[in-house]
């Protein structure tokens, strides 16, 4: 017991005393908000979100593509949110927790995308980040930045803003 | 038609019958030999004297021919007168014959008043011719009366002796038709007699055979019957010969009733004789069932004898015991009224007992209640950590959006993350502690509830065995009272037994006598079942 005790406490000691990592990143680096969705981690630009926030209250919207989760209200700005699972057509494993929005934002354009758990920020060397074929992940390829090798799948926020599918300009009939 | 006469009319008339016939033989031969007799009569007293008669007129007339031809030849006037008064006695006699003859003849015999009245002419003639002749010679004129007589008088004489035979030769005639006429009325009345006899005598021979016949026939069957009745058969039926009216119907009717009667009383008997033989078997099994009984009996007398002995031994004992019984019984009423005392005092240490569970479980109670609200303490500070959380993951942004001033903070942030993170995993750790503790606090109110009951139910058998040792005590009391009683009536069974003993001797004699008589008994229905048996097999051989 007590040797084990050791161990755990030689370990953790080790674990201190190790450099932390910031000393290596250069001013290339990318930060990017980790966020789980449906049992797969990705990362986004953190330079592209406005902030996260908990999923309380939403309005569902009639007559708009299945992607278009709702709308919310974020201290009195009202924004869409879009179900990237839907709008990747990416397939459905179990129910997820969907308890966060990270709201992206350019100059252009401002909405949310649902997220099951946001893990944090990491800092990505832009070498580390390595394109894939879109056949791995299932999400087309103009959306991606890339693959880390940690197997992060990295999400171009900026595709994202300035994509026109996710306009809805439809007129109901 | 004759079944239904009675036997002394059918005889009667028989007879009768019989009778008659002969009566009738009789009487049509009386009648023939009357007829026969009239017929000989005829013959012999008319016939035959006509014809004597007949023939002395012959002789008379050639007399007075004779006479006549003396006065011729002798012409001697003396002798010629003598001779006359001779010619005339012959004369009378003749006379007197031809009356007697005429008075002779029947009536229907006209052939012979014919013949009678031819002669009496002829003779008429021929006397007159002769007193001629006489008178001729008397004048002494004999040749005139020669001639006369030899012309005249002579033919006459001869015709008229002609017609006097031929009145013979008609009487002859007669006679021998009468006799004819007698013999075939004698023939005639031989075969009716002969039919009529014989008639008489098959009549008589069938009517025999019939009445045998109607005599014998029941007589048989009677006596057929009879047989049987006496070979004990009894099957026999006479309904069809009841009908008989005569003697016999009424004798076989007798016979009927008879067998009839027999019949029942025999099945009566029969009967009686069955019950009779069951009875005694049932009998003779009872009696030999009782006999090996009162054996049984005798034997078990003996034994209850010694054995009253023994419980006499034994009574003597038990007195002892009961002594010493009641000793102890008091004993025991002391000992179960200290019991009381104890089990009192049982009962106030469980009603302790159970306030004391109670306050245990008000206890436990409140604890559950607490521990639900650190729960909810609890989930107040996840949320918060999550909160947290959220907010350096926005701090972290907003650090990274400041660029490298904001460096320093994103450290904070991460630190702050860090911390969130910390407490997050503190509370899931309390919150599974405290689910522990709220599975001990339920497992502790469950236990408490039963132990509460046990209390109770410990309570309620303290009571109940509080009220078991009062009975306790109550009945040791009276069991040390009875076993004083006990004590008395020990004393007086031991009495008593003695008394038993004596008794048990004598019932063990009468016992022995009772099984000798038995065994006689057994004898007598042994025999009374032989007997039944054997009247059964006699009765038996009748058939019916």
């Amino acid at each position: 017991m007590k040797k084990e005790i050791r161990i755990k406490l030689k370990n953790r000691a080790i674990a201190m005393a190790q450099e932390p990592e910031q000393k290596r990143a250069a001013s290339a680096a990318i930060g990017v908000i980790l966020f789980t969705l449906a049992a797969e981690t990705y990362g986004i630009e953190s330079a592209f979100v406005r902030e996260v926030y908990p999923l309380r209250d939403f309005t569902a919207l009639p007559g708009v593509p299945p992607y278009i989760f709702g709308i919310i209200n974020v201290r009195g700005q009202i924004l869409p949110v879009v179900d990237l699972k839907k709008f990747f057509n990416l397939p459905e494993k179990g129910l997820g927790d969907l308890n966060r929005v990270i709201i992206l934002y350019n100059d252009q354009m401002e909405f949310g995308i649902l997220a099951d758990v946001v893990n944090g920020t990491k800092d990505i060397e832009p070498e580390d980040i390595v394109t894939v074929p879109a056949t791995v992940t299932g999400i087309g390829e103009e959306y991606l930045k890339g693959v880390t090798k940690e197997r992060l799948i990295v999400l171009n926020a900026a595709r994202l803003l300035s994509d026109k599918n996710i306009v809805v300009n439809d007129v109901v009939t | 038609m004759f079944k239904n006469l009675k036997i002394s009319l059918r005889l009667g008339l028989s007879f009768s019958f019989i009778l008659v016939f002969m009566i009738v033989i009789i009487l049509v031969s009386l009648n023939q030999i009357k007829v026969s007799r009239t017929m000989f009569d005829r013959i012999i007293k008319t016939n035959n004297v006509r014809l004597q008669l007949a023939n002395n007129m012959i002789d008379h007339t050639r007399e007075v021919s004779i006479n006549l031809r003396n006065i011729l030849l002798l012409k001697d006037s003396e002798n010629t007168l003598e001779l006359k008064n001779r010619i005339d006695s012959i004369r009378n006699l003749y006379d007197a014959d031809i009356k007697k003859l005429e008075g002779l003849i029947i009536n229907d015999d006209t052939m012979s008043f014919a013949i009678v009245a031819k002669i009496k002419d002829s003779h008429d003639v021929s006397r007159q011719l002769n007193n001629k002749v006489i008178d001729l010679a008397m004048a002494g004129k004999h040749e005139e009366a020669i001639l006369l007589m030899n012309q005249q008088a002579s033919k006459k004489v001869a015709v008229w002796i002609t017609e006097i035979d031929e009145l013979i030769t008609h009487n002859e005639d007669r006679i021998s038709m009468l006799y004819l006429e007698a013999e075939k009325a004698q023939d005639a009345a031989r075969l009716f007699m002969f039919i009529l006899g014989t008639v008489a005598i098959a009549l008589a021979i069938m009517i025999s055979i019939f009445l045998t016949q109607s005599i014998t026939r029941p007589l048989k069957i009677s006596v057929q019957t009879a047989n049987e009745i006496a070979s004990k058969d009894l099957t026999g039926d006479l309904t069809v010969y009841e009908k008989r009216g005569d003697e016999f119907g009424i004798m076989i009717q007798s016979f009927s009733k008879m067998i009839e009667n027999l019949r029942e009383q025999i099945q009566r008997i029969l009967d009686g004789v069955n019950v009779l033989a069951s009875s005694s078997s049932e009998i003779f099994a009872s009696t030999t069932q009782i006999a090996s009984g009162s054996a049984e009996t005798a034997a078990a007398i003996s034994e209850t004898t010694t054995t009253v002995e023994e419980v006499r031994q034994a009574a003597q004992l038990s007195s002892q015991k009961a002594k010493s019984l009641s000793d102890s019984a008091q004993h025991v009423a002391q000992v179960s009224q200290s019991g009381q005392k104890a089990v009192n005092e049982t009962i106030d240490g469980m009603n302790r007992i159970r306030e004391q569970m109670e306050i245990i479980a008000q206890t436990v109670v409140r604890l559950s209640e607490q521990s639900q609200s650190i729960g909810g303490i609890i989930a107040s500070v996840t949320d918060i950590a999550d909160q947290s959380n959220l907010l350096a993951v926005n701090a972290a942004i907003e650090a990274a959006r400041a660029g490298d001033q904001g460096k320093g903070f994103a450290v904070v942030a991460q630190e702050i993350r860090n911390l969130a993170e910390q407490s997050k995993q503190s509370t899931m750790q309390v919150r599974n502690i405290l689910n522990d503790v709220q599975k001990a606090t339920n497992a502790a109110v469950l236990a408490t509830e039963q132990g509460n009951k046990a209390v109770e139910a410990g309570v309620k058998q303290s009571v109940q065995a509080g009220e078991a040792i009062r009975i306790l005590t109550d009945s040791s009391a009276e069991a040390a009272q009875v076993s004083t009683q006990i004590v008395a009536s020990s004393q007086q069974q031991l009495v008593g037994m003695d008394q038993i003993g004596i008794a048990m001797q004598s019932i063990n004699q009468a016992g022995m006598e009772t099984s000798a008589s038995m065994t006689q008994a057994e004898d007598s229905a042994k025999n009374l079942h032989e007997l039944g048996q054997k009247l059964k097999e006699l009765v038996e051989q009748f058939k019916m």
